[in-house]
């Protein structure tokens, strides 16, 4: 991509403003007397020193260990956007007791945790069980740019005609000026905002003096580990659709989730910053943490200033959620608790996709789908990108490539398969066309300044963009899914909503113009980052009616905080080169702490053509994330597994029939997700923060507790280093398992391992348990009756422990209780079931296998006991482990297993 | 029936026999011996997968359907008791599932099919028999033909040396009077500087050419950029292709300037004129009296197989000096008429000298021995080109029995909704838009590239460049038929065609054998 067609920093007149308090400082003290206090909250008065503006603020305790601030003009001449739809519903209240106020400085406890405000200058500081975590304005760099009429129009014409005029002669009061030539009015290119309500930017800085690292804020092609931004520009935050995007770059892209943690090794705390509006963030972290660690530990103290974090946002008012862990899985769970979690998805769409744009017609599909039974690779999922419309216009057919879609739908229902359609927000200007006839006739458009509707260019030429945050387009919109309208799909149909940043090819930065007018007469600068929420909560309504007993799947591009309830995301319009293989990790890590684990890249890239190494390394790294998709430009060659050399070929086989072994982890996990919060892939400091090195490593991820991986990424490597983390400071660590052989690895620190073409280096580690289905399928649902295989991973004393879920892996029924939902413990040498829940599904399904690593020798007999009834059961060696024959249990059925030594 | 376990097909039932005594049984591969009753268990107990033939237990296994009344099959294991009936008769699922038996209708249809195969083979065999016949006839007249030329060329070499040695001695004595011509005229002679300026005026026009037609500015004209002026699509058959474009170049894949204005232009530029009305072919009747070159070229043009080509060639070739007064009488003539475009050239002719008889004798009698000699030359290489020509063909690989000879020279054409696609096999694929614009080429003729059977897939590759993306190239997917067609045409990769083509050629028994073997697959 090229850089020059989105601004810096620099060129947006709000950051540029907003970042010079970081040499200024600012004054903002709190009104005595103006405190008020409630069960839950604190609210009053603050006030701008240098322009005696007053605004309001409340700090407000939340059940879970978490804070929200909001601060607002006490009378601003026109309301400002407060953010809807992100949260999950209103958070739970917590209580507050108010200790003092002396000396300008007001204490309050909520449980564990204390929030101490100091009047003048007004900053907060927040304690978890007395540690200092946060601090919210300790450098002073809160901002925040009060609404005011418009200068006379002479002055505002000679600002600008003349950008470095002095701005106290124009204005009456000096202290109040705002003399950037970008406040009434900006240009960027060849587009013109006109900003008819001037300036109206909020900034906040926040520390985290417990932390060493911060991360967060995606979506970026960057580190997990956020960086430093003092040489650079902040990281931005605006929804945008980048053409092969550029990795290791603090550039906009798809999604812009404005959570940020902070971790060091005794404390994680979190901060949501809940703006829709363009935002940056600058990063304060040590340049080099050589350095800084060095000069940690000869003074055995920090010099650097702790890792601090300033939003900056374009409009809207602050409003920030303050999590204070105090680990860092408590805080991802604090999180999840505001914005929610994606629901426990249909278990197909945790399998592999296959998609291209595009597949061309009806033949081209059924003849893909043929071929993945012709070399018996497991394929669940065909997609089809805009080229199956008639003329880009949504919900409809091209009736010559596909005529008949209903049989086409069928020839993959029949192995249990599914199709993707794609359904863009943008709308062809066809006056032949329903869905543009009513959304005009109904006045559904978004709306330029003057009132009339928005006319942007993209797939369809031009177009229209239907106003999704006004409730009555939503349910148009979703209406149009219901099958008596669209007659052409099945309710096994799903969703892949793209483009919904929303991208508009001759807009300002490839998007729409900030000035445009939305439901509510906000404007486009304050809920552009939500527009493809919107678009999500419509479609997700759409697919709830069209049948409520399915779990919709939907797959997005854009999204903001909160758009993990309705969908899954994936990494966009990468780059089929090894630095993007890479990054997909390292983004997708991101995401899933910031509530999207539902995560995936396009597998072999997007753009280009991969070479068969990558390929195969692609499959193998896309088998690990939880959404697992290969996807290719139209101006690609074909890449279908069976048209590369035969090796390769079974390569691809053996990853995804990989994958398919490990499905009932990923749904466990998935289940879990929506139970807890808890991601389902996790960074490693997740479950080992106390290891340093462990902090920055972007190139492993944890499948929830229970797996290791460091996927091969690089060209032509015949070993990898991996890094087994240390569950304390003492370089002890878990032991791990090679998920293939079973060998034990004890050790912490880098391992170097060999790996072959088809080895992907994953280890299950010693404590867990896991369950898996062994029988390779053509598609997930017709595994459903499966028997299942039980891995039994010990720890150093001998014991693991490890959950399994399953139910229909359709419906929500589960949440009537049709689900068995058990924990697994295996300790002197029993293992043992316990149900939690309802248990009231029933299965077919029953264990297959056993099979336990980590026992020194093989046990003289193996007994099973199942409704009083005992049997012995054959045991054999194989490899590193154990494997028990055939214990032949229901699952949802109590046994106890004994091994027996002579 | 034999007695056997499930999923075991009758040819392997006696390897699935308990041992007697201890009724244990052996993995097929030898690698493990277990009790019989854990066959078919639903647990894999062997490596190779053997022991569950009639379960889904084994990643590797295989399930026997016998499929009484159809064809029997060997399916994976994983499809066996996944809820999807995969054999006709049903066995691969439980009862539960309620698989219907459709072997017996399947089994009907498939006799039905495999009869009408047969008759279909059966007569487009006749019919392919008869292009057999054609084709080596072909062949047969091809090699007379050559056999023909050879001894023509033989001849055509014997007169050239004749007509050489009349040339020389011809131009030794015109050579001589000009001289002595020369000396008189020197001193009045102003039109010399005119006569300089033609090759001056010429190069600028060859100059201009040459930016235009160097389109990527590398300072030389290649084949490709040729290719994009339809001017010079001699053969008038809507492309111009590599062959046409190189002989612009003087048979060279590019060209600098200078050699631009010495080799190239003087070809180009007829036929630019032409493009532009400026320059009307000579016709041959108005000609022979006149130029009597032409009259014979005539005469060999009866016997081309490609007349037009030949036509062009010759226009394009009238620049050679020989002609030289006759076209540039046409052009002026013309210039007058169209006004002075852009590209039109301004040269004057140069007022032929007037010499004394003698020497104008003697000159006349040096040009008849050129034009002598220059009639045999060309008569060779016209011989030349066609035995290269011939070569070309016979070269060409059509089949074993010559079956797909008649093809080459025929075209198919097949139409969609946006395209005209069309065929010529063994010369190329097109494409061209049915709302009007440029054909584009899809391909030029390759090879064939069946895999198993050779004959059942053409590739044409080379064709015109994507925007962005490689050259077009074309795969021919052949089958048979009792009438040739193409029956559909698509592309499943950005800028790569797959044309299904029919033909009574493609009804042969190993055709159809191989098809058979695909089809089981």
């Amino acid at each position: 991509v090229d850089p020059n067609n989105f601004k810096t920093c620099e060129q947006s007149s709000f950051c540029r403003r907003s970042r010079k308090v970081q040499s200024s400082g600012s004054k903002y003290a709190l009104i005595p007397g103006t405190l008020n206090s409630y069960t839950d909250s604190l609210t009053g008065d603050l006030v701008n020193k240098e322009n005696h503006h007053l605004f309001s603020f409340k700090l407000e305790a939340l059940a879970g260990s978490t804070f929200r601030l909001r601060i607002d003009e006490k009378q601003p001449l026109r309301p400002r956007y407060k953010v809807e739809h992100a949260l999950k519903g209103q958070p739970e209240a917590g209580r507050i007791r108010l200790h003092t106020e002396t000396d300008g400085e007001i204490v309050i406890t909520s449980e564990r945790t204390k929030a101490v405000l100091h009047g003048d200058p007004f900053y907060i500081d927040f304690y978890e069980h007395d540690v200092l975590v946060v601090s919210v304005n300790s450098k002073n760099w809160l901002y925040f740019e009060h609404l005011r009429p418009k200068p006379n129009e002479p002055t505002e014409q000679r600002e600008g005609e003349q950008e470095d005029q002095d701005g106290a002669v124009e204005t009456p009061k000096l202290t109040d000026s705002i003399d950037d030539p970008g406040a009434w009015e900006e240009n960027f290119k060849s587009h013109h905002d006109s900003k008819p309500y001037g300036p109206e930017a909020v900034a906040l800085d926040f520390s985290f003096p417990a932390a060493e690292i911060l991360f967060g804020i995606p979506e970026h092609a960057d580190s997990f580990v956020l960086k430093s931004t003092s040489r650079t520009d902040p990281y931005r935050l605006y929804n945008l659709d980048v053409f092969e995007y550029i990795v290791d770059s603090k550039m906009a892209l798809y999604g812009s989730v404005p959570v940020i943690y902070g971790h060091g090794a005794q404390r994680t705390a979190g901060v949501y910053w809940q703006n829709a509006a363009e935002t940056w963030v600058d990063i304060q972290t040590a340049e080099t943490n050589v350095v800084s660690s060095l000069v940690n530990f000869v003074s055995g103290s920090r010099k650097t200033p702790p890792p601090g974090a300033h939003f900056i946002s374009e409009s809207g008012i602050v409003d920030a959620f303050i999590m204070l862990g105090p680990k860092p899985i408590d805080t991802f769970k604090q999180y999840a608790a505001l914005t929610g979690t994606h629901e426990l998805p249909q278990l197909f769409s945790l399998a592999y996709h296959q998609s291209r744009w595009n597949y061309n017609d009806e033949r081209d599909v059924t003849a893909v789908s043929a071929k993945f039974d012709e070399y018996n690779i497991p394929m669940d999922t065909m997609w089809l990108d805009i080229e199956y419309t008639d003329g880009k216009r949504y919900f409809t057919w091209d009736k010559f490539k596909f005529p008949q879609p209903l049989a086409m739908i069928k020839n993959l229902t029949e192995l249990g398969r599914h199709l993707v359609v794609i359904i863009d927000p943008h709308i062809k200007r066809d006056n032949g066309y329903f869905f543009h006839q009513d959304c005009t006739e109904k006045g559904y458009y978004v709306k330029t300044r003057e009132g009339n509707d928005y006319e942007g260019w993209c797939w369809p030429g031009s177009a229209s963009y239907p106003d999704f945050f006004n409730p009555d387009v939503r349910q148009y919109y979703a209406s149009q899914f219901d099958l008596s309208r669209f007659q052409t799909v099945t309710a096994d149909v799903m969703l892949w909503n793209d483009m919904n940043e929303p991208s508009v090819f001759n807009g300002p930065e490839i998007t729409a113009p900030k000035d445009l007018v939305h439901y509510g007469n906000w404007e486009h600068r304050d809920v552009h980052n939500l527009y493809g929420h919107m678009h999500l909560m419509g479609t997700f309504a759409g697919l709830q009616q069209r049948d409520p007993n399915q779990r919709p799947f939907i797959l997005t591009r854009a999204h903001f905080a909160g758009s993990q309830r309705y969908a899954a995301i994936w990494t966009g319009d990468n780059l089929a080169d090894w630095p993007h293989l890479q990054h997909s990790i390292k983004m997708c890590l991101t995401e899933a702490v910031a509530g999207f684990s539902f995560c995936g890249a396009d597998v072999g890239g997007f753009f280009g053509n991969p070479d068969a190494e990558l390929l195969e390394r692609w499959y193998q790294t896309g088998a690990f994330l939880p959404f697992f998709r290969a996807h290719a430009h139209i101006d690609t060659k074909r890449r279908e597994p069976w048209l590369y050399p035969e090796r390769t070929r079974l390569v691809i086989q053996n990853a995804i029939r990989k994958r398919y072994s490990y499905l009932p982890l990923w749904y466990t996990a998935f289940y879990e997700l929506e139970k807890t919060g808890a991601p389902v892939i996790r960074p490693l400091l997740t479950h080992y923060p106390l290891d340093k090195d462990a902090f920055g490593i972007d190139d492993q991820l944890l499948v929830q507790d229970r797996l290791l991986v460091k996927p091969v990424m690089q060209q032509g490597v015949s070993k990898v280093d991996v890094y087994f983390p240390a569950i304390d400071d003492k370089k002890n660590g878990d032991l791990w398992y090679d998920a293939d052989t079973y060998e034990r690895q004890e050790r912490v620190g880098y391992v170097s391992v060999p790996v072959t073409e088809y080895k992907i280096p994953v280890w299950q580690r010693g404590g867990s348990i896991l369950a898996k289905k062994e029988r390779p399928r053509r598609s997930a649902p017709l595994m459903l009756h499966d028997p299942y295989t039980l891995i039994i991973c010990l720890d150093r004393n001998g014991r693991a422990a490890g959950t399994l879920f399953l139910d229909d892996e359709k419906s929500y029924d589960y949440r009537q209780g049709q689900y068995v939902y058990v924990s697994y413990d295996f300790s002197e040498n029993q293992l043992t079931t316990r149900f939690i829940g309802k248990r009231l599904y029933e299965s077919d399904a029953w264990i297959e296998r056993i099979v336990i690593a980590g026992l020194e020798r093989v046990p003289s007999s193996v007994g099973i006991t199942v409704n009083g009834v005992k049997q012995n059961l054959e045991s054999t060696r194989q490899g590193g482990a154990v494997v028990i024959r055939k214990p032949n249990v229901k699952m949802d059925v109590d046994f106890l297993l004994i091994l027996h030594y002579a | 029936d034999v007695p056997r376990p499930r999923g075991v097909s009758l040819i392997k039932a006696p390897l699935y026999q308990p041992r007697a005594g201890d009724d244990s049984w052996t993995c097929l591969d030898g690698s493990k011996t277990i009790p019989f009753v854990q066959v078919n268990d639903d647990y894999c107990d062997c490596p190779d997968g053997s022991d569950e033939p009639g379960t889904s237990a084994c990643a590797q296994g295989q399930f026997h359907c016998l499929n009484k009344g159809h064809e029997s099959v060997d399916i994976p294991s994983s499809r066996v008791q996944d809820g999807v009936c995969d054999c006709c008769d049903g066995s691969d699922e439980s009862q539960v599932v309620g698989c219907a038996n459709t072997c017996a209708e399947l089994g009907a249809a498939a006799a039905i099919q495999r009869r009408n195969q047969a008759e279909l083979h059966k007569q487009g065999a006749e019919k392919r028999q008869e292009m057999i016949t054609r084709g080596r006839q072909l062949r047969a007249d091809r090699e007379t033909r050559r056999l023909e030329l050879e001894r023509r060329i033989k001849d055509q070499e014997a007169l050239k040396s004749e007509k050489q040695q009349i040339k020389i001695n011809a131009e030794a004595l015109e050579s001589d009077a000009l001289e002595v011509f020369k000396e008189q005229q020197r001193e009045l002679d102003a039109d010399t500087v005119q006569a300089e300026e033609e090759p001056q005026q010429m190069r600028q026009e060859a100059s201009l050419s040459f930016g235009v037609y160097d389109i990527n500015k590398d300072g030389f004209v290649e084949v490709t950029e040729l290719m994009v002026d339809i001017n010079l699509d001699r053969d008038r058959n809507g492309v111009v292709t590599v062959e046409e474009a190189k002989y612009f170049l003087d048979e060279r894949e590019r060209v600098d300037l200078d050699a631009f204005v010495t080799l190239a232009w003087p070809r180009i530029k007829p036929l630019k004129m032409l493009a532009e009305g400026l320059f009307q072919p000579p016709h041959a009747d108005e000609q022979v009296p006149k130029v009597p070159v032409e009259a014979t070229t005539e005469g060999v043009q009866q016997s081309q197989p490609q007349p037009t080509e030949e036509q062009i060639d010759m226009e394009a070739s009238t620049d050679g000096e020989a002609d030289e007064e006759g076209d540039e009488d046409q052009y002026d003539d013309e210039e007058g008429d169209v006004g002075v475009g852009e590209a039109s050239p301004e040269i004057e002719a140069p007022a032929p000298p007037v010499y004394d008889p003698e020497t104008q004798r003697l000159v006349e009698q040096a040009n008849e021995a050129r034009n002598a000699l220059e009639e045999v030359e060309r008569n060779i290489r016209e011989i030349e080109q066609e035995v290269k020509e011939i070569d070309e063909q016979s070269a060409k690989d059509y089949g074993q029995q010559e079956e797909w000879a008649v093809l080459d020279g025929e075209c198919y054409n097949f139409e969609d909704r946006e395209y005209v696609y069309t065929l010529c096999p063994f010369d190329r694929a097109s494409q061209k838009p049915k709302n009007g614009g440029a054909e584009t080429t899809l391909g030029r003729w390759e090879q064939w590239i069946g895999e198993g059977y050779k004959y059942s897939k053409q590739k044409y590759g080379n064709g015109a460049a994507c925007w962005n993306g490689p050259q077009r190239s074309a795969i021919i997917n052949i089958s048979c038929a009792l009438e040739p067609r193409i029956t559909s045409v698509g592309e499943p990769n950005r800028c790569e065609y797959y044309f299904e083509f029919e033909t009574p050629a493609a009804c042969d028994s190993e055709a159809q054998r191989a098809e058979s073997v695909h089809d089981e697959l």
